[in-house]
C-alpha cells in the first residue's frame, strides 16, 4: 500500500535494530551467567524438530516460556493453555486483546507487532520464540541467538495453517488440530440454526477515508462463508482485501453488512457513505475490531461466531 | 488586485527598465487570467470525474435536483465539498509558499519551515494518543492550534538573538523546533500503532472525506490571511533589498516579518488543518509564478494565491482515477508531480533571477 512507504522513511530501524541486538547480546550473556535451570531442564527433557519459514529449528518438547509476536500465535498459545510470558501487542495503549480474557490480561508486552522489543524479550529468558517472517525478517538472528525461534511466513496466510504450525511449535499439534474441529463444529451450528445459503455478507473496515472490504481469504470473511454466506464476488487482486473509494460504496453491497469499529456502541462510527446510502445497506452492523480484525486464532474465530449468532438471532 | 496589477511600474524595487515591466504586468494579467480559467474548467472536471465513473447524463441530473441516493451522495456528500476543500488548500498553500520565500529570501523555503506542519502533526497525534479523537473533521482545531502555538514559538525563538528575526535565525529555529516535534510525535505513534496508522493517514495530506463541516469554519482565518498577505506584499519588496534598505525607505522590517508570519500560519495552517500536510505546493508555486511574473512580491504573492487551487484540484482529480477502486491521497499526487517540476526548476536555476 502505497501511504505506508513513509513510515518506512521515517524510522531509521537499522540503527535501533543493531542497538538492540547488542543489548540484547549482552543480556543473554548475563541471563546464560546467572543460570536458568528451567530453561536447560526443559532442553534436557527432549527437543522437536519443526520446519518453518526460515529452515528447521530445534525447539523443547514442551515449551515454558514462550514469546509470541504475532497475534495468530498469540491466540492459538491461550487457546493451548500455553500462557505466553510475553507477548507483541498491535497498540501498547491496549495491550492484549480482551476478548482473550482475564489470564491473558496480564502477558507481559515486549513492544508491538511492527516493533518488537528485543530487550523485553531476552528479559523474560524465553524457552522458545514464535514470529512471522514477514514482520520479522530482519530480526530472526538476534531473537534466533535468545531462545530457539520459529517464524510462520506470513500472517496473511490461511489462518488454520498458521495456527497448525504454532500448535507443532508447542508440541500441541493434535490439540491445535482440536481446537480447528471445534471451531468447524461452531461453524456448522451456526450454519443449521440460521439457514443463510445463498445469502451474501461483506465486512468492511473503514480506514483513512476509504473503505477496506475483505475477501473470503481473509479471517473474518473465512468465518462469515463458514456458516453458509458467501462474500460478493469481486476481482480480489490476490490480497485479503481491497479498498475501496466511498464513491464505490455500493459495491460493498450485501445482504448482510458488517462494518469493523472500535466502540460498537457508538452509531457515529458507522461510516457517512454508509449512512448517506441508507437505503441499499438494510442490514448493517457495527461489530468489535479487536477481534474482527485483529483476532485472528481459534478464540478470536469463536468470539466471531458469537457475533454471527447475535446478530442473525437479533434480525429473526 | 486592481491595486497590484495597476501601477506595478511605479514600484520601488528592482524592477528593470519600462519595457520590461510592462511585459511583466502583460504576464501577470495572463497568469491571474489563464489560471482563471483553468479553475474553471478543472471545477467542472471535478465534478464530472471520480472513482465511480458516472456517466455526464446522470452527473447532470444529479445537480440539477434529480439522480439517486448514491449519485447524490457522490456529488452532493463527496466531490462538491472535496471541489470547494481543494480551492481553498490551493490558495492557502500558494500564498503561504510565496510569503516564506520572501520572507526568509530562500527560494527553496516551504511553509513547512515556521514548523507549521510539524506543529500540526504534533497536535493531531497528542489528540488521537490521549483524547481518543478518530474523526478527520475533528482534527481541524487541533491542527491549527498545532501550528498556530509552534509558529509564534519558533518566531519567538527566532527573534530572541541580538539581530531579531532574521531570515537564517528564523529557519534554524523552525528546523530545530521541528526536529524536536516530529521526534515527539514519533514517538506517541511508537508506543500507539493505531494513532501511527490514523496520522500516516492524514499525514499523507488527503482530501478524501473533507466536507463542509471542515471548511467553513477556518474560511475566515484563511480570506483573513490572504488579504493581510496582498497588503503587505509592497513592504515585502522592500525588504528584498536588504533589511538595511528596506528600513531606510521607511518599511518596518520587524512589523512585516511579524505579519508575514502570521499570514503564513493563517493560510498554511489552514490548509493544513484541513488536509493534513500536503508537499511541493508551497515550494513549487511561488517558484512557477516568480518564473512567470518577475521578482515583483505583489505579482509573486497574487498570482500564487490563484495558481496554487490549479495544482491542487488537478492533483486531488488525478488521484481519484489513478488507483482504482481506491483512491490516492493529493498529497502523494503532488509529490509526484512536484518533484520532476523541482528538478526542471533545479537546472532553470540560472535563469530564475533572485529573491
Amino acid at each position: 500500500m502505497f501511504s505506508h512507504h513513509p513510515a518506512a522513511a521515517r524510522f531509521s530501524r537499522p540503527a535501533a535494530v543493531t542497538g538492540l541486538a547488542l543489548v540484547a547480546l549482552l543480556l543473554t550473556g548475563c541471563s546464560a551467567g546467572t543460570a536458568k535451570p528451567t530453561a536447560s531442564e526443559s532442553a534436557a527433557s527432549g527437543t522437536i524438530t519443526v520446519t518453518h519459514a526460515r529452515g528447521e529449528a530445534e525447539v523443547p518438547a514442551e515449551a515454558k516460556r514462550v514469546v509470541v509476536l504475532e497475534p495468530v500465535a498469540l491466540d492459538t498459545a491461550v487457546a493451548l493453555g500455553v500462557m505466553p510470558v510475553g507477548t507483541a501487542v498491535l497498540n501498547e495503549a491496549v495491550g492484549v486483546p480482551a476478548y482473550l480474557g482475564a489470564k491473558a490480561h496480564d502477558i507481559a508486552s515486549v513492544g508491538t507487532v511492527t516493533e518488537p522489543n528485543l530487550e523485553k524479550i531476552a528479559a523474560l529468558a524465553p524457552d522458545l520464540i514464535i514470529g512471522t517472517e514477514s514482520r520479522h525478517s530482519a530480526l530472526y538472528d538476534q531473537l534466533a541467538s535468545v531462545a530457539p525461534t520459529v517464524f510462520l511466513a506470513s500472517q496473511a496466510d490461511p489462518w488454520k495453517s498458521n495456527v497448525e504450525l504454532v500448535g507443532e511449535a508447542l508440541g500441541r499439534a493434535d490439540e491445535a488440530d482440536a481446537l480447528l474441529a471445534d471451531y468447524d463444529a461452531r461453524c456448522a451450528e451456526v450454519q443449521s440454526e440460521f439457514d443463510v445459503d445463498g445469502e451474501t455478507a461483506q465486512l468492511v473496515r473503514p480506514r483513512d477515508g476509504l473503505l477496506t472490504v475483505y475477501g473470503p481469504e481473509s479471517f473474518a470473511g473465512s468465518t462469515l462463508e463458514c456458516v453458509g454466506f458467501t462474500t460478493p464476488p469481486r476481482d480480489w487482486q490476490n490480497s485479503i482485501s481491497v479498498d475501496l473509494s466511498p464513491e464505490k460504496v455500493l459495491e460493498a453491497r450485501a445482504d448482510l453488512v458488517v462494518v469493523t469499529t472500535t466502540d460498537v456502541d457508538d452509531a457515529s462510527t458507522m461510516p457517512e457513505a454508509i449512512t448517506a446510502n441508507a437505503s441499499s445497506f438494510p442490514n448493517v452492523h457495527l461489530v468489535d475490531q479487536s477481534h474482527w480484525i485483529t483476532g485472528v486464532g481459534p478464540l478470536g474465530g469463536l468470539a466471531v461466531l458469537d457475533d454471527i449468532e447475535s446478530i442473525l438471532s437479533d434480525a429473526r | 488586485m486592481s491595486a497590484v496589477d495597476g501601477n506595478a511600474g511605479a514600484t520601488a524595487t528592482t524592477s528593470g527598465p519600462a519595457a520590461g515591466r510592462s511585459r511583466s504586468a502583460r504576464r501577470f494579467t495572463l497568469l491571474v487570467a489563464g489560471s482563471g480559467i483553468l479553475i474553471a474548467l478543472l471545477i467542472v472536471l471535478s465534478l464530472a470525474v471520480g472513482a465511480n465513473l458516472l456517466p455526464l447524463g446522470v452527473v447532470l441530473d444529479t445537480l440539477a435536483g434529480r439522480g439517486t441516493e448514491e449519485t447524490r451522495f457522490i456529488l452532493f456528500d463527496q466531490r462538491v465539498p472535496r471541489t470547494a476543500v481543494a480551492l481553498a488548500v490551493g490558495a492557502g498553500l500558494g500564498g503561504a509558499g510565496a510569503l516564506i520565500q520572501a520572507v526568509t529570501r530562500n527560494p527553496l523555503a516551504d511553509p513547512g519551515i515556521l514548523g507549521v506542519n510539524a506543529g500540526a502533526a504534533a497536535a493531531v497525534a497528542g489528540v488521537i494518543v490521549f483524547f481518543g479523537v478518530t474523526d478527520v473533521t475533528q482534527y481541524v482545531w487541533f491542527a491549527y492550534a498545532g501550528a498556530l502555538v509552534v509558529t509564534v514559538a519558533v518566531f519567538a525563538l527566532g527573534s530572541a538573538g541580538p539581530r531579531g528575526a532574521d531570515p537564517l535565525t528564523l529557519t534554524f529555529a523552525g528546523l530545530a523546533l521541528g526536529a524536536v516535534l516530529s521526534g515527539v510525535t514519533t514517538g506517541l505513534t511508537i508506543i500507539n500503532p493505531d494513532a501511527f496508522e490514523r496520522l500516516l493517514g492524514w499525514s499523507a495530506g488527503s482530501l478524501l472525506g473533507r466536507g463542509f463541516d471542515s471548511l467553513v469554519p477556518v474560511l475566515l482565518p484563511l480570506l483573513a490571511g490572504i488579504v493581510l498577505a496582498a497588503a503587505i506584499t509592497p513592504a515585502l519588496n522592500a525588504l528584498a533589498l536588504g533589511d538595511d534598505t528596506a528600513a531606510a525607505q521607511g518599511v518596518s522590517v520587524a512589523r512585516t516579518r511579524v505579519l508575514s508570519v502570521l499570514a503564513i500560519t493563517l493560510l498554511a495552517g489552514t490548509a493544513t488543518a484541513i488536509a493534513g500536510p500536503i508537499s511541493f505546493v508551497g515550494l513549487m508555486v511561488p517558484h512557477v509564478v516568480r518564473w512567470i511574473v518577475g521578482v515583483d512580491q505583489r505579482r509573486i504573492v497574487v498570482g500564487s494565491i490563484v495558481a496554487g487551487p490549479v495544482l491542487v484540484l488537478l492533483s486531488d482529480i488525478v488521484g481519484r482515477v489513478v488507483a482504482l477502486p481506491a483512491e490516492m491521497p493529493v498529497g502523494i499526487v503532488t509529490a509526484f508531480v512536484g518533484a520532476p517540476i523541482l528538478v526542471v526548476l533545479v537546472r532553470r536555476r540560472r535563469r530564475v533571477i533572485g529573491l
